[in-house]
């Protein structure tokens, strides 16, 4: 059953019972209204009545002038009747006809003991009647009896007609509002379809699909542009992601054509003994690459779902920046390249050592692979503000202007390193910028083609906290 | 066969002369697109393989210039994109044949084959003068169904011959389309090469193929 449905039905019963309830109360408290002013209407008329008697008549009537005295005794709406001590009638209005209605047995009692009777009757023609017998008593003793009474015949007819009105008018109401209501509940239920078609068409593939529902602030419209804003961020994810595994497709693949030619060539015909352990070593090399460039995918990828933990801690950068010069000593013997340390202030800062070390080792790899044979690599640390800075500056093949913003990019390469022989992943820097963001702080090049470049590091000297 | 190569990839070049040469081809590499775009115009290739991602000048900008210069050499494209689109704008900017890395080197040698055949408007493997049939495929020669065992250079010279059958070739067209680029020009090494030829191929028969063009160069055709 829909929403739509639903709502309508709960609203249309809610309605009925609070009608149902409601033309109750009316009735009811109509009904006893009526009937207390007709009970009022009948003790005024009996009062007024026996005060005339007595002022006139003294307790003892003459009934023969009675009615000739009193024509309001005959009234329209109303009969009186007077009983005597045994209680038979001795006069009665004019109004009453020929009906005859015995004064009753519970009204007479009631009498003796000086009390008024109020009584409903039904005579034979069904006509509904309301009576008051009061006693009219002298020195303690009875001596006749009041009684008025009037048909009640208007006020069943007023009542009947209100519940009539009530059982009529009740259903349609009820009908309306449950009309009014189906409207109603689709009106405010259409942006859920329009919510509903565009999660549909999202479903397909259609990432670009947006809801345009109205941009109220109201539940609907709030839903609608929270979905919306989920979508924009399930399309930039994808769009990150099948840009990812396009380039991570792209840079597998060279390593693998090299391995794949160059094995399948060598299993062409006979070889030498040489030319398999060249096709091997060189396979290895690439088998190597690979593995890097797995590792370091596995790491970005990790580090944007935010799995890298780092691992806070005051950081001795100075004594850092010491360790890596001796690493360029190594990583630089082979072409004579070696590593400086120029204007280093001690310095320590609030970070994760491991990942620090891993960020300036990427930079002087950088440096070294970059680097003409017997360069030398500068290194240097000072404070710029509430920051430290960290400079490695290399006088290698450095980067062409517009290539510097976009080095920093996953698998982005100048054209000056792709030419280069010793080959990177194209990873190394992405993780340096990542790594510096993680500690707050910030990194940028400035570079020469032809000259060299220089990588400066800012990392702030306060603690996170 | 003369076959330019060019890839930034020094390895993946490295692999692809290689293999090209075992099937006695003369190669040249080209290691960035300029390069390449230069020795494109200025040597007359027989087939092209090029690597769309260059440094410098992509591979699409390398085989747009080539067409605008009305130079139509056979090419093929390499790419690391499987995408479709790539190959459908490579195919389209004039491109004749494409292989996405990573590729099996049979399938390289078997497209450069057929876009060389394209290239002299033949139809099969098998090239044919009278009696003489060579197996471009299996670089099989046989003569009047005699086998005829061929050193590398030997061979090459005569598929170029059999290739422009009917044909006068010149002496640099035959160094432009046997040799690479490390050939010195001014020996005598076609001669040389192709008396070897004819010591095997017409020697001791009635008919020779081979014949001299007093003044120009060479030819391979029945005689009359």
């Amino acid at each position: 059953m829909s929403i739509r449905v639903r709502l309508t039905l709960w609203y249309g019963t809610a309605l009925a019972i609070i009608l149902v309830i409601f033309a109750g109360i009316i009735y009811f408290v109509m009904a006893q209204a009526l009937h207390d002013r007709v009970d009022a209407a009948l003790q005024d008329a009996a009062q007024v009545a026996i005060r005339s008697l007595e002022d006139r008549f003294g307790p003892f009537l003459i009934f023969e002038d009675l009615s000739r005295d009193f024509p309001e005794l005959a009234l329209v709406d109303k009969f009186f009747q007077i009983f005597g001590p045994t209680g038979q009638v001795t006069i009665q209005s004019a109004n009453i006809k020929s009906r005859e209605i015995p004064l009753s047995q519970t009204a007479f009692q009631a009498a003796l003991k000086g009390q008024a009777t109020f009584e409903s009757i039904r005579l034979r023609e069904s006509i509904p009647f309301r009576l008051l017998s009061v006693p009219i008593r002298y020195r303690g003793r009875l001596v006749n009896i009041l009684r008025v009474g009037t048909s009640l015949q208007p006020i069943e007819d007023t009542l009947h007609r209100l519940l009539l009105t009530l059982v009529i008018a009740s259903p349609i109401a009820v009908i309306v509002s449950l009309l009014g209501g189906w409207f109603l509940a689709g009106r405010a239920l259409c942006p859920v379809d329009a919510i509903t078609l565009a999660a549909q068409r999202i479903a397909t593939g259609d990432l670009t699909q947006r809801i345009t529902a109205p941009t109220s602030s109201d539940e609907i419209g709030r839903l609608a542009s929270t979905f919306n804003d989920m979508i924009a961020r399930l399309e930039t994810l994808f769009r990150q992601i099948r840009q990812f595994s396009a380039d991570a497709s792209h840079e597998l693949r060279t390593p693998l054509t090299i391995t794949k030619g160059e094995t399948e060539l060598a299993l062409r015909r006979p070889r030498q003994v040489e030319d398999y352990r060249s096709v091997l070593e060189s396979n290895l090399e690439e088998i190597d690459r690979m593995s890097r460039i797995v590792d370091e995918l596995l790491f970005l990828s990790r580090a944007d779902l935010g799995e890298i933990k780092l691992h806070w801690g005051p950081v001795q950068l100075d004594e850092v920046l010491a360790h890596i010069q001796q690493q360029v000593t190594v990583l630089g013997q082979d072409r004579g390249i070696q590593a400086t340390l120029t204007d280093v202030t001690p310095t320590t800062v609030y970070g994760d050592e491991l990942r620090l070390r891993e960020l300036l080792l990427n930079l002087v790899d950088n440096a070294v692979k970059y680097s003409h044979p017997g360069d030398t690599i500068e290194l240097s640390l000072n404070h710029m503000g509430a920051y430290a800075r960290l400079q490695v500056i290399d006088h290698g093949i450095g980067i062409a202007p517009e290539e510097q913003p976009r080095i920093f990019d996953r698998f982005y390469r100048a054209d000056a390193a792709r030419a280069h022989a010793n080959k990177g992943t194209g990873l190394g820097l992405a993780i340096c910028k990542w790594i510096v963001e993680a500690h707050r702080g910030a990194i940028h090049v400035h570079s020469t083609l032809n000259a060299g470049s220089c990588f400066t590091v800012l990392l702030p000297l306060s603690s996170p906290s | 066969m003369r076959i330019l190569v060019i890839d930034d990839e020094p390895k993946v070049a490295s692999f692809i002369r290689r293999a090209l040469e075992e099937e006695n081809y003369a190669v040249d590499v080209a290691s960035d697109g300029q390069s390449g775009l230069d020795f494109a115009k200025s040597v007359n290739y027989d087939l092209i393989v090029l690597d769309l991602m260059l440094p410098q000048l992509p591979g699409m900008a390398v085989l747009q210039q080539l067409r605008a210069a009305r130079i139509h050499t056979p090419l093929l494209i390499l790419t690391a994109r499987a995408e479709l689109d790539q190959r459908v704008r490579g195919l389209d900017a004039g491109a004749d044949d494409y292989l996405t890395k990573p590729f099996a080197i049979e399938e390289l040698l078997a497209r450069a084959r057929a876009l060389l055949r394209r290239g002299s408007g033949s139809s099969t493997e098998i090239l044919q003068v009278e009696d003489l049939v060579i197996n471009t495929a299996t670089h099989e020669v046989t003569r009047g169904g005699q086998r005829i065992e061929l050193t590398s250079k030997e061979y090459a010279l005569l598929e170029y011959l059999m290739r422009n059958a009917g044909r006068v070739l010149t002496r640099p067209m035959i160094i432009e389309h046997v040799w690479d680029l490390d050939f010195d020009t001014f020996t005598n090494v076609i001669d040389v090469y192709i008396s070897y030829l004819r010591n095997k191929i017409d020697r001791g028969r009635d008919r020779s193929l081979i014949q001299t063009v007093r003044g120009s160069g060479y030819m391979i055709r029945a005689e009359e």
